[in-house]
């Protein structure tokens, strides 16, 4: 595991400080490094780091209040919020935070920055905690898919208990289908009846057949795993069965599972991830899609819910935030991503660790459980902004009000699809994030995916050797 | 002893007596005081910072390691840093030249305007946009020249004019991004130039009149080597600010298509904050300021051709 111990000629952050010799610029960077022992919130407080809206923070801060004062009535429980276009620009907030010496107790992390927070030994292995607790566990366990456990594993350990997911199914307005006299797609639809449907839904004017955006979740990645190829060489890391055998015996789901994702050398210009490229080019070129915004996602949910969009990659996410910019239950609905080569889907999943500095790691295990009750799943995440990590929580009940019609799409995606993997986000998922979003925009304006991966593949290189 | 001594006396007496001199040094240091502590604060400690910084490897995370000159070294192998170079300085100079060519010929155009109302409502329209945010301005931006659902294609495509990539071809993303900076910036140097030309000389002007210089031949001749301190300070100012080129690049286009748009800035923050390489992206700052005081060093230069002073 890596370790943040010093190597050879480095030095300690504190003699770093001295060796700026009087320099008033080095004293302020005592203020800053001041973050490295002494983190984790005040004696009084248990503080929590959470991607989304103070005011939505506040709100969970204090329906979550009474349960945590049952656990421990001195302790003030402190949700901060961190606003943030996508995890990319969260990730360097939160890290922006532990440099300004507040590092939290427990902290939400999706997918896209797991390894990069074990790698760095920021946060603790969940794993003596998770033995110890098997029993009370178990019901968790039973409800928690397989895949979403092994994607919050990093090299034999488990560092999140999951709560969250979302992959990339297809989205698509009913609308605009029955305008276009296009049938609703089955779940086994293929790349060929995607471009079918996209042609037809193209020739209204200002309409775009499809619609995405230029970021590592769900954008042409999806294409890129439908093809199955992907951005680095794709292995699992040894270790886990402490868990698996535990926890999963006898889940054929869990078979093969093994110690987390392992992110081998780049593979961006490969012949499969370049045609998966060029096919998005091909769809810009033939008018069936615009040219994408980069990371966010919030216009395209906006243009989607003003019916200018037909089709679109989105997760159980956007059943809430479709509704939210207006859309009616029934005007969309979601199937699975057409099948190219394979039916293989990509998703990020969402959890909750504790970090290393915390001095409340007891205490904030026990939130972690709380966090992953059942109960506390829709005062986390009101309205469908994100799909339930339990199975049980994933009911007709649940979209009744929202849509989508078809919304057993979102588990089933795990469960009849068991190739389905998680982002390909490895500890240096930021350089990857800021390299992939460049590189796409300059195939995207240049039309040549080729160039443009074959400078991806070097950027990855050089950050995979870096990190 | 004259009267006139006699008064000078009477006059320095009175005012090393007066309680009240003493506590207005005491007043003028404590606000000299109070502008270089801000400035202290927050620009030569983080400058200096930053120095220190841009010689050690640190992820934030892990401890710092001294590394010498090898951010610096890098720096100067990295293709797509020295690129985003090349790319601040083409898009600065093309905001600066914009910048004092239109901001000068509005002041010329509205400066002849007699009726002061007339000029107020200039003035202030033209500098409303220096009051926006800039995030927002360009959030605002990005919609209107967004090549499909744009508001601009959409007039244009009235026109019959087809779509323009403004936002998703490099030179056209460069070239967007120019105008708008130098639309939300050009209130700045126009209200500069406004003053400066209202503060020439009548009698030289009426000089140039008699003398029979046309309108075109007393602006060149005479109001703006009369002006061409403010000229200076105008270009200085444009190009320090264009030089740090960061919000509508990062917001409207993320720096792309591909690197068309990445500035200096961009790097800077991609590397510290999103890669975690704080020692690089201070190196990176450092070249950038020593670049910019480069810069400015051959402007004032270049001034002492160019410039009059009174």
């Amino acid at each position: 595991m890596t370790g943040i111990h010093p190597p050879g000629n480095s030095l300690a952050r504190r003699t770093l400080l001295k060796a700026g010799a009087g320099g008033l610029g080095l004293a302020a960077l005592a203020d800053l490094a001041a973050c490295s022992k002494d983190g984790g919130g005040s004696s009084k407080s248990l503080k929590m780091l959470y991607f989304g809206e103070q005011a939505q923070a506040t709100q969970l801060q204090n329906r979550l209040q009474p349960q945590i004062a049952k656990l421990d009535a001195t302790i003030k429980f402190e949700i901060s919020a961190i606003n943030g276009t996508d995890w990319n620009d969260f990730l360097a907030k939160v890290l922006t935070q532990i440099a300004a010496g507040t590092p939290p107790d427990i902290i939400s992390v999706a997918t896209e920055g797991l390894q990069l927070m074990a790698s760095k030994e920021l946060a603790v292995p969940l794993d003596d905690y998770v033995t110890k607790d098997l029993g009370a566990l178990k019901e968790y366990f039973a409800d928690i898919h397989p895949a979403l456990v092994e994607s919050m594993m990093y090299q034999g350990h488990l560092w999140e208990l999951p709560d969250s997911f979302n992959a990339g199914n297809m989205f698509y307005s009913t609308e605009l289908f029955q305008r276009a006299g296009v049938v609703p797609p089955s779940a086994d639809w293929t790349l060929d009846d995607f471009e079918t449907a996209a042609t037809k839904i193209a020739k209204f004017k200002g309409i775009n057949a499809f619609g995405w955006v230029v970021r590592l979740w769900g954008s042409w990645t999806s294409f890129m795993y439908a093809n199955n190829a992907n951005l680095l060489e794709e292995s699992k890391y040894d270790g886990g069965d402490w868990l698996w055998n535990k926890a999963y015996a006898g889940d054929a789901a869990a078979a093969g599972r093994k110690g987390g994702w392992k992110w081998g050398a780049p593979t961006a210009n490969s012949d499969a991830t370049v045609e998966a490229l060029n096919y998005m080019i091909e769809l810009t070129k033939k008018g069936l899609s615009p040219s994408p915004d980069v990371g966010g996602g919030g216009t395209l949910q906006g243009l989607f819910a003003s019916n200018r969009i037909g089709m679109s990659i989105g997760g159980g996410f956007w059943a809430g935030g479709l509704t939210n910019a207006g859309m009616k239950n029934g005007s969309f609905d979601v199937t699975m991503f057409p099948k190219w080569k394979s039916q293989r889907h990509l998703f990020g999943a969402g959890g909750y660790a504790i970090f290393k500095s915390s001095k409340k790691k007891d205490l904030a295990w026990e939130v972690l459980k709380l966090l992953v009750k059942p109960e506390t799943f829709d005062l986390v995440f009101p309205g469908n902004v994100t799909t339930p990590g339990r199975k049980s929580l994933v009911t007709a009940a649940r979209y009744a009000k929202t849509g989508p019609k078809h919304w057993s799409v979102f588990y089933d995606t795990l469960t009849k699809h068991p190739d389905t993997a998680p982002i390909p986000a490895p500890p240096y998922y930021n350089a990857l994030a800021t390299a992939l979003n460049q590189r796409t925009t300059q195939a995207i304006s240049s039309g040549n995916a080729k160039a443009a991966l074959d400078g991806l593949q070097s950027d990855l290189e050089k950050a995979a050797g870096a990190s | 002893m004259s009267a006139v001594t006699a008064e000078v006396r009477e006059a320095v007496v009175k005012r090393r007596g007066h309680p009240s001199s003493h506590g207005e040094a005491r007043f003028g240091f404590a606000m000299i005081g109070l502008s270089v502590l801000f400035v202290a604060i927050f620009t030569a400690i983080p400058i200096v910072a930053s120095l220190g910084l841009s010689f050690f490897s640190w992820d934030v995370i892990s401890t710092p390691e001294y590394v010498g000159l090898e951010n610096y070294r890098r720096l100067f192998t990295d293709g797509p840093v020295l690129k985003s170079f090349g790319v601040t300085l083409g898009m600065a100079l093309a905001i600066v030249v914009l910048q004092l060519t239109i901001g000068l010929g509005l002041a010329v155009l509205v400066n002849q305007r007699k009726l002061v109302w007339v000029r107020t409502l200039f003035r202030t329209a033209f500098y409303l946009p220096l009051l926006a945010s800039t995030a927002a301005v360009s959030i605002f931006m990005g919609y209107l020249f967004d090549y499909k659902f744009g508001v601009v294609n959409y007039y244009l495509s009235l026109l019959g004019i087809s779509n323009v990539p403004w936002l998703t071809s490099g030179f056209g993303a460069a070239a967007t991004i120019v105008l708008i900076a130098v639309w939300q910036q050009i209130g700045f140097t126009f209200v500069l130039f406004v003053a400066s030309l209202m503060s020439v000389p009548t009698d030289v002007l009426e000089a140039a009149q008699i003398d029979g210089a046309g309108a075109f031949r007393t602006l060149f001749r005479i109001k703006i080597p009369l002006i061409s301190p403010t000229i200076l300070f105008a270009a200085v100012v444009a190009l320090i600010n264009a030089m740090q080129l960061f919000d509508q690049p990062y917001i409207m286009t993320k720096g792309g298509p591909g690197s068309a748009t990445t500035t200096v800035t961009i790097q800077m923050y991609q590397k510290g904050f999103q890669n975690l390489q704080f020692g690089y992206g201070s190196a990176i700052a450092i070249v950038l300021l020593v670049a910019i005081l480069v810069i400015t060093g051959l402007q004032f230069l270049a001034a002492r051709k160019l410039v009059f002073y009174q």
